[in-house]
């Protein structure tokens, strides 16, 4: 599948990729990134015209976020009947509420594989669709002119900086389990030496 | 949960973040060090004294690139590949390198592939002001005798 993408990318271009983008960001599995990234090295070849490409990919990915926030949006009544007693909706609804600006922009670039998700919660949650939209240009905008700029500046090695860039997901998940269970234990620290202290 | 509950799952924690830390941080040295490896050509934009460069590692080559990106890629004519795949040009422009092999030459995989990179290098070595780099070396493959 992603092969054939690539193909079709190098023969048809802007519109392919912006279709890309698009139904990526509704829901439909497409390896976004690793695309981004290939399509950078595509402008640098001279295949594509990089600001061109950038402005519509930008725009094609805004368009799907706004259109996965509206199914959220649509489908808050029902979320709403089956959910709006529960304690846990209200909690998740207010801590959406407060954190919801840095879960849209880091789920942009970061982990995008929640961006989906983010968008349908942001949609139902009534996440005012301004910030939303200001979080959601400031990442994506990360997203297509980060990635498809290392792309850019790899060249053909691009396949190279997908690779490096997974480990790098998997270098971090190391080091958040590593970070958390360090401060887990220091937590426990503290308070066997705040008990000893007391007794 | 209780303390000794607590100080199993610091541990574990610990455990395996180490190991992922130690597994992906090997692989994330090695993949940096491919970067090393291989200069890329200079960007569209480059001065003039360096467009005269261009890619020359046929090991770049992949079985979802089409002859024109590989044609332009490379700096080497089209009908130059399509001539030594023996193929023709019409009807091909669009289509990858494996859909060309499935085509053409179902009876060897990875014929195509091997054929354009002997091709490239081929039509590199006529052009010595580009090869100011060894250029990848590949096995030349031996042309089946079928083909539709």
């Amino acid at each position: 599948m992603f092969e054939w993408l690539l193909t079709q990318i190098i023969n048809y271009g802007i519109p392919i990729l912006g279709a890309i983008v698009l139904l990526g960001a509704i829901g439909i599995p497409f390896p976004g990134t690793i695309i981004v990234i290939a399509v950078g090295a595509f402008c640098r070849q001279g295949f594509l015209s990089w600001p061109l490409t950038g402005l519509i990919a930008l725009t094609c990915v805004v368009l799907g976020d706004c259109l996965s926030y509206a199914m959220g949006f649509y489908a808050r009544e029902p979320v709403l009947r089956r959910f709006s007693d529960s304690d846990k909706w209200i909690q998740a609804e207010n801590a959406f509420q407060r954190w919801g600006g840095m879960s849209i922009l880091l789920t942009r670039f970061l982990i995008t594989g929640l961006a989906v998700p983010v968008n349908l919660i942001a949609g139902t949650g009534n996440f005012p669709f301004r910030r939303f939209l200001l979080y959601d240009l400031a990442g994506e905008t990360i997203w297509i002119f980060g990635y498809g700029g290392l792309g850019y500046l790899f060249g053909p090695q691009w396949e190279a900086v997908g690779t490096f860039l997974s480990n790098i997901s998997g270098l971090l998940l190391g080091l958040l389990l590593l970070g958390v269970g360090i401060w887990l234990g220091l937590q426990r620290l503290r308070l066997m030496t705040a008990t000893e202290e007391s007794g | 949960m209780t303390p000794s509950r607590i100080r199993t799952l610091v541990f574990v924690l610990i455990f395996i973040g180490g190991l992922i830390i130690g597994f992906f941080g090997l692989r994330t040295l090695r993949a940096f060090r491919e970067f090393g490896g291989h200069r890329p050509p200079p960007a569209p934009s480059a001065p003039d004294a360096e467009r005269g460069q261009v890619e020359i590692d046929v090991n770049l080559i992949r079985e979802w690139m089409t002859v024109p990106f590989i044609s332009k890629t490379y700096h080497v004519p089209a009908n130059v590949l399509f001539d030594a795949l023996g193929i023709p040009a019409n009807k091909n422009r669009g289509k990858s390198l494996k859909r060309l092999n499935k085509e053409y030459f179902p009876q060897v995989e990875g014929f195509v592939l091997e054929k354009i990179k002997a091709a490239v290098l081929a039509a590199l070595a006529n052009q010595p002001q580009q090869m100011q780099e060894n250029p990848q070396s590949t096995v030349v493959p031996v042309m089946p005798t079928l083909g539709p």
